[in-house]
């Protein structure tokens, strides 16, 4: 902090000089950013540059620590060859594209139904928040508990009813593993989106409603003419988190379904832990990790680009 | 008039149902919290507990260590919030108001770091951490948590400091004040809600962060509460009574937080769409 105490009086002096009147302010603004800075960078942008370099590179642990050799592509000719590679890559695609779709298209369906109610809020807000604020790990346990495939209230329910017969081990089959993780999935991150759809919906001004039922727009254009384009920078936002959050899934299989059964619901973070704790082969962990950040750019360039179209279509 | 009404009562109904739907699987998590352990694996399930117990909730500190796991939980978790609040509100105050340059390279670098999945910058980390002797350690993880969760804090900042006018650090330096003068008795008591925005989120986000705690601190005593609660699972039979009494007692924190900041919580989550 030392340094720029005196900035004021520095400021008066280089003022004289007419040219650089903003440089102490400027320093003392570089010093206030350095901290956040240096642990930004050492924690993020220098591992991921040591994570593109290690993958191309034969990683192996000695006694000494890690050594490295290079060997070029041959980690990502390794991972292209993999059947368990691609089989990643389609159920993380499948899984984000499946999750972010049902929640948008719920959330706003549910957003537009319950923004005019004017009762419940404090109390409606609050719940939706505690899924958000949950601990991902206790909701697959809870959701594990559900599942069950001996004892789970899903079977009792089901069957109380008469729609099944016998307990269904949902975990047990590649699809229901699937479809089960996605409901757990859609049910924590639902409310989420609501909430940021809600704050776009209340933003928009009741005029603009009023004046298009005024020209004759029945419900169904009102929402494309009105609603939408006003609600493009909310449902770009809740779509844009999403997308890279189901893109990095992890905890929720994890605990879950274990990545099983087989391999039905291994994502690519947790093909990529695998690789790294439980193989040990580091290199091919880096490749993968790489591959990971390469998708989830290239997607939501693409998905801003293809969204900024159909926004602008609408309106 | 009459399709109005009608809308209403849709409208009640949609959020009644919502709210029970995202209220029901906590309901069957508290309540079997509280059934003895045969009626746990009971079938078929019973909705209300015969008979109520306190036994898991015991259990979870005695037989199993939540106790520790909560501890580490909390010592992570105030660390990492107080240090991003320090750091993102001196460099959301420079990016706001200080003539630094480069300002919106900065804040779109920002924006793409926070975007970049744990998975990235996990292996790597773990080798410098395994060099430096810091696995299981606090600092494995306050560390890579703060670099994380001071991208968004930034932002939140940045936001609340251009909502105090700049005039006020022109009329400061009129009197003589330093620059971190100002900002310290000036700035930053005008923008408390967003410090409590950015550690309310930062808070959240390290409690509940599972990844990078399993990978670095996996020891049994330095486990944070996800990490404790995920390898429960590895047992064959999964004491579900206990891992849920531990659970409740583990989200109870959040949910105060959720309570008393929900109005915060909102303003930051919906600060992006407003100010994009």
């Amino acid at each position: 902090m030392k340094p720029s105490m005196g900035a004021a009086s520095v400021s008066e002096a280089a003022g004289e000089r007419g040219r650089d009147i903003l440089a102490p302010d400027r320093r003392s603004g570089y010093a206030m950013m350095l901290p956040a800075v240096i642990v930004i960078l050492g924690v993020t942008i220098f591992p991921i540059l040591y994570s593109m370099w290690m993958s191309l590179n034969d990683v192996r642990i000695t006694l000494n620590g890690f050594q490295l050799s290079f060997i070029g592509l041959a980690n990502y000719s390794t991972l292209v060859h993999s059947g368990m590679f691609w089989h990643s890559v389609w159920f993380t695609t499948y899984y984000a594209v499946v999750t972010v779709v049902v929640e948008l298209v719920l959330g706003m369906l549910i957003a537009l139904a319950i923004h005019r109610v004017q009762r419940l809020k404090n109390l409606s807000l609050v719940v939706m928040l505690i899924p958000w604020s949950l601990i991902t790990v206790v909701s697959a346990q809870m959701w594990a508990y559900i599942y069950n495939g001996t004892y789970g209230v899903l079977n009792g329910i089901l069957q109380g009813l008469g729609i099944i017969q016998a307990p269904v081990t949902w975990l047990g089959s590649e699809s229901g593993a699937i479809i089960c993780t996605m409901v757990a999935d859609i049910w924590k991150t639902t409310p989420f989106v609501v909430i940021i759809l809600l704050g776009g919906l209340q933003m928009i001004s009741q005029e603009y409603f009023e004046a298009a039922v005024m020209d004759g727009a029945n419900r169904w254009q009102v929402f494309w003419k009105v609603t939408f384009p006003l609600m493009r920078s909310s449902i770009a936002l809740a779509a844009l988190f999403r997308i890279l959050q189901a893109f990095g899934v992890f905890d929720l299989p994890f605990v879950l379904t274990g990545g099983g059964p087989g391999t039905a619901t291994t994502s690519l973070a947790i093909l990529g832990e695998r690789s790294l704790f439980q193989n040990l082969h580091f290199g091919v962990g880096a490749a993968i990790a790489v591959s990971t950040v390469l998708v989830v750019l290239i997607l939501s360039l693409i998905f801003l680009s293809a969204f900024r179209g159909m926004a602008e279509e609408g309106a | 008039m009459v399709e109005s009404r009608w809308q209403k009562v849709l409208g009640y109904v949609v959020l009644v149902l919502f709210l029970v739907v995202i209220l029901l699987p906590f309901y069957w998590m508290v309540i079997t919290s509280f059934k003895p352990t045969a009626e746990v694996a009971a079938y078929p399930p019973t909705a209300w507990p015969q008979r109520f117990t306190w036994e898991h909730y015991v259990n979870a500190f005695t037989v199993h260590h939540f106790g520790i796991y909560i501890r580490n939980s909390i010592v992570v978790t105030c660390l990492t919030t107080v240090i991003v609040v320090i750091l993102s509100s001196m460099a959301g105050f420079a990016l706001a108001r200080l003539p630094v340059r480069g300002k919106t390279p900065t804040l779109v670098f920002l924006l793409i770091i926070s975007m970049f999945p744990a998975i990235a910058i996990v292996t790597p980390l773990y080798m410098f951490m395994r060099g430096l002797g810091w696995l299981n350690t606090y600092q494995a993880l306050i560390i890579p948590y703060t670099a994380f969760n001071l991208p968004f804090a930034i932002w939140i900042m940045r936001n609340y400091f251009l909502q105090v006018p700049a005039a006020l650090l022109e009329a400061a330096k009129m009197d003589g004040a330093s620059i971190w003068q100002t900002f310290w008795r000036i700035y930053v008591p005008l923008t408390t809600p967003g410090l409590f925005t950015a550690a309310v989120f930062t808070f959240v986000a390290s409690w509940t962060e599972f990844f990078m705690a399993l990978v670095f601190n996996s020891s049994d005593t330095m486990r944070t509460i996800p990490v404790g609660i995920a390898l429960f699972s590895s047992e064959f039979n999964v004491p579900y009574g206990d891992i849920f009494a531990g659970s409740i007692v583990s989200i109870l924190p959040i949910v105060v937080l959720v309570i008393l900041f929900r109005r915060w919580i909102v303003s930051g989550l919906t600060a992006g769409a407003v100010k994009g």
